[in-house]
């Protein structure tokens, strides 16, 4: 009896020491959660455009092809290292991506933009957050892919590094 | 030297950012004391998703404060407290909820504790009649 | 110079801890004696050495270039030498080297065979640390080209309770330590030697014990009056890290009193003395190998975790092998009565064991699912709060009367008869506090009970005079009383009020009056700072006090902080946070009143200072021992 009680809190701290050890060999991120809307539809909204005149309306702008969305802000560092790759995304990759201006103030952003280069083909303003909430956001620089349909394959948190943008291009290939 | 890097951070942006917050303000207050107390328990229970181990309830990032509002708006609008937990785990996932939730990935979580107390109230009062017999 | 110097201190104390290793197997009393200085001594100096690096801001050490800054006080300059993880690993063999040092004094010809299996196990544990040092942690690597300055270093670690909480949980894992390598050496006898090994491992628990206490209430009393929420327990990993092994060894502790009466229970504390220490090593594991984040965490290097994730299993796996192929001679069958001294101890010790589990659950149980599923999910406070108080409720209400039971079983109308005055008196308290807070809650309730429950038994033994209760544990048991009064107190009966105040505004929160009287720019030592002045009035318009939250900025690392503002008095704490704003809108401002808060940390104090008594009455005895 007491042999068995034994063995089996033996197996545990094996089981449990295996599992530590897994986890440190497998390459994750302590901080990075995975969105909870992967392989669901992209979340309806409609907002004004940065840019555009139009109104944004989220079913005319994805189900029609491979689509990027990307969270950014004038105020946010990391954004700002990271728009060379979103400007990569847009030029060498040629993939279409929609910026989503997070908190931000219009005049700042629009003069951001022609400084730095706009690679976006369409820029929703999310002026109190609540897109970004809908969309489970909650540290900006955030970068979703979108399928043709529609679906929601990926998502990184943080900024666009070599590393993310091969994998993204990757996986883009892979969904085409 | 990587010491509370992340915890640095999250008070550094939570100080630079413009609208800044500091947990529930006065202005987030709702009239309804009695709204304002079940925001304020939904609260406790919700993660803040930028800190380290604190509810919304009690940090001053800015997604806190903008999650304590949507509860509260959810609130008015009359939803109750499964759909409001519903709202937020649709979007961010179990991770957000401070009490796990009831389900079949936590069920050892919750059930072991009791397991536990009666392997410990069973070793007692076997060892005892065991004991007894010599 | 001094680099080379401190790390070849280090190499050397690598050698002296491998030599004592291999001495220790053949008992050569000079040899051994070598070993155990000459591992004190080089400890000593690469400690030493590596603090004096850091006072004189030696910035062509990597290490106090990544954590210091010229500018740093003095006092912080020193302690931020163990404030990040290489240093702190030099402290962490400095206390072991210092216990091993003690184990050896308790080397005679009668023991010598124990002791040295003894100092076998603790030289195996010296090495895993110094080797892990040297590395992957070494403090003594250097940055080329010399830098100017360093980075400086996170100014909410700037206080003094957090200088000294390190050094003090050290003590606390260590002694633990020094339990496992005797409990592993009174395995590892044959069968027909017999030491008494509880009077070896005893000191050990006691001193670890004691300064786990203290370590572990610094900590929070830390959180409480730093991090500007008036929270001061949050169940985040590395608490539960320093918590656990706290649980084992006061089951350690309490199991040890049975062994020394009795010599009933040995197998169970032996087993308890191996599981203590393991934990504080798994502890280690988590908070060093970037498997979790947390505010306490270090180093987010996975070799390291690896390293001590397989020094865990050596020793674990070695340990648990030997509890069961050995422990068969210790195994005893005696009967206790449910109802004694002997009875409530045992339920102790599987309540804090259950306790240990439990928290142990919670805080590996995001990491399986994580591992099975791919899933992030939270255990936090409610789950804990949950599952932890209903079990500790009977342990507390067995705490109470289990010191005022015979060792014998007893008849059940005397033990009534013995405890009727502490249950008249926590009644009559209980009517008094709820009359004076007019509020009723069952946790509120449950609280104040068990508060004064402990505190009703433990007076009725100072009154009884009687020899048979030990000073300390009534002290200890007393603090306990205490601390459960504090903490029910401040959690049930907060006031709390948020709102926004211009200069001269003035906000009312139980009897006090409080005017925002107004801003200042202040400049301190490596900070700049707003501050705000705010006048306290009584209910006869009396200045009781003058509070200052500010709000600090510290340019050369970068950080905002805040600073509460706190009058305590035993009654209550008066809290005053300052939040965002500017002279034209106002300011938000958060008080709390937060009722006997301060008798969380008298509680804590009392207890650490029965567990000095205690440690001073061991040496005594052991003194008159040997």
């Amino acid at each position: 009896m007491k042999k068995n009680i034994f063995i089996v809190s033996f197996i545990f701290f094996i089981l449990i020491l295996l599992v530590f050890f897994y986890l440190l060999t497998i390459e994750r991120n302590p901080t990075e959660l995975p969105s909870n809307l992967l392989n669901k539809n992209v979340p309806k909204f409609e907002a004004d455009s940065l840019i555009k005149k139009e109104k944004f309306i989220s079913s005319e702008e994805f189900g029609n092809e491979i689509v990027l969305v990307n969270f950014f802000a004038t105020w946010c560092r990391p954004c700002l290292e990271e728009h060379n790759y979103i400007k990569r995304f847009s030029n060498e990759e040629k993939i279409r991506i929609i910026g989503i201006n997070y908190k931000d103030n219009k005049k700042a952003a629009i003069n951001w933009l022609s400084k730095l280069g706009n690679p976006y083909s369409n820029i929703p303003i999310d002026k109190d957050g609540r897109v970004a909430i809908d969309w489970g956001v909650y540290g900006i620089p955030e970068t979703f892919v979108i399928t043709s349909k529609g679906i929601i394959k990926y998502r990184h948190v943080g900024p666009i590094t070599e590393k993310v943008y091969k994998k993204i291009n990757l996986l883009i290939e892979k969904i085409e | 030297m990587i010491t509370k890097k992340i915890f640095i951070t999250f008070i550094f942006i939570s100080q630079l950012l413009l609208s800044n917050s500091y947990s529930v303000e006065p202005d987030e207050i709702l009239q309804n004391p009695k709204q304002e107390l079940r925001a304020r328990n939904i609260s406790k229970y919700i993660r803040c998703m930028v800190c380290q181990n604190q509810s919304i309830d009690e940090s001053d990032a800015p997604l806190a404060k903008d999650l304590r509002i949507l509860i509260r708006n959810q609130i008015k609008d009359g939803k109750n407290d499964e759909e409001i937990y519903k709202f937020l785990t649709d979007r961010y996932g179990d991770f957000i909820l401070l009490k796990p939730a009831f389900k079949l990935n936590t069920l050892a979580l919750w059930l072991l504790p009791f397991v536990f107390v009666l392997v410990g109230i069973f070793i007692v009062f076997f060892h005892n009649k065991k004991s007894k017999k010599i | 110079m001094v680099p080379y110097f401190g790390n070849f201190a280090l190499w050397l104390s690598l050698f002296f801890s491998i030599s004592q290793f291999f001495i220790s197997k053949n008992n050569n009393f000079k040899l051994i004696k070598i070993s155990v200085n000459g591992l004190l001594i080089s400890s000593l100096i690469s400690f030493f050495l590596l603090m004096y690096s850091h006072v004189v801001s030696d910035f062509s050490l990597l290490n106090v270039f990544q954590n210091s800054h010229t500018t740093k006080p003095m006092l912080y300059k020193i302690s931020g030498m163990w404030g990040n993880h290489e240093g702190s690993m030099l402290l962490w063999i400095l206390v072991l080297t210092i216990f091993n040092y003690f184990i050896f004094k308790f080397y005679k010809k009668n023991n010598s065979k124990f002791v040295s299996k003894i100092l076998e196990t603790q030289a195996f544990i010296a090495i895993g640390f110094i080797l892990f040092t040297i590395i992957t942690s070494n403090p003594f690597e250097r940055i080329i080209p010399a830098q100017e300055n360093g980075l400086g270093f996170n100014p909410i670690l700037q206080d003094p309770a957090l200088a000294i909480h390190p050094p003090l949980l050290y003590i606390g894992y260590v002694g633990l330590s020094a339990a496992f390598s005797t409990g592993v050496a009174a395995l590892k006898l044959n069968d027909n030697e017999k030491i008494p090994w509880h009077i070896y491992m005893k000191p050990f628990v006691i001193t670890a014990w004691t300064f786990l206490t203290i370590g572990i209430a610094l900590g929070s009393i830390w959180a409480y009056y730093e991090l500007g929420w008036g929270g001061w327990w949050f169940w985040d990993p590395v608490e539960n890290a320093s918590f656990m092994p706290w649980l084992l060894a006061t089951a350690l502790l309490h199991s040890l009193i049975i062994v020394e009466r009795k010599k009933s229970l040995q197998t169970w504390a032996l087993l308890l003395s191996i599981l203590a220490f393991l934990l504080s090593v798994i502890g280690t594991f988590l908070v060093r190998s970037g498997i979790l984040t947390s505010v306490h965490t270090f180093a987010l290097d996975p070799s390291r975790g690896i390293y001590i994730l397989l020094f865990t299993a050596v020793l674990g796996i070695y340990a648990l092998m030997l509890f069961r192929k050995k422990s068969q001679k210790y195994f005893d069958n005696n009967y206790f009565a449910f109802f004694s001294k002997e009875g409530s101890i045992l339920v102790n010790n599987v309540l804090m064991v259950v306790v240990c589990a439990t928290v142990f659950l919670g805080t590996i149980y995001p990491l399986l699912i994580e591992a099975l599923t791919s899933n992030k999910i939270s255990v936090g406070e409610p789950f804990y709060n949950s599952t932890v108080i209903p079990i500790i409720v009977p342990a507390i209400l067995v705490m109470g009367v289990g010191p005022l039971l015979s060792w014998t079983k007893e008849d059940k109308l005397k033990i009534f008869k013995k405890i009727f005055p502490s249950i008249l008196f926590t009644g009559i308290m209980t009517i008094l506090i709820f009359l004076f807070y007019q509020s009723y809650s069952a946790i509120g309730i449950t609280g104040i009970i068990l508060a004064f429950w402990i505190i009703s038994n433990n007076l009725l033994m100072i009154f009884k005079k009687s020899r048979n209760y030990s000073t300390s544990m009534i002290i200890s048991h007393l603090g306990v009383g205490l601390l459960i009064l504090g903490i029910t107190g401040s959690s049930v009966w907060q006031i709390e009020k948020i709102t926004k105040m211009q200069i001269e505004d003035q906000i009312k929160i139980e009897k006090y009056t409080i005017v925002f009287e107004k801003i200042d720019e202040i400049k301190g030592a490596n900070y700049v700072a707003l501050q705000g002045n705010f006048l306290v009035y009584d209910e006869e318009k009396n200045v009781i006090t003058k509070l200052k939250p500010q709000k600090r900025f510290y340019p050369i690392t970068n950080n905002f902080t805040t600073e509460a503002s706190i009058h305590t008095n035993l009654l209550r704490d008066l809290y005053i946070v300052l939040g965002d704003g500017n002279l034209k809108d106002g300011w938000v401002v958060k008080f709390y009143y937060n009722p006997l808060v301060v008798w969380i940390w008298i509680g804590a104090l009392v207890i650490f200072f029965g567990g000095i008594i205690s440690i001073n009455n061991n040496l005594n005895k052991l003194r008159t021992l040997t």
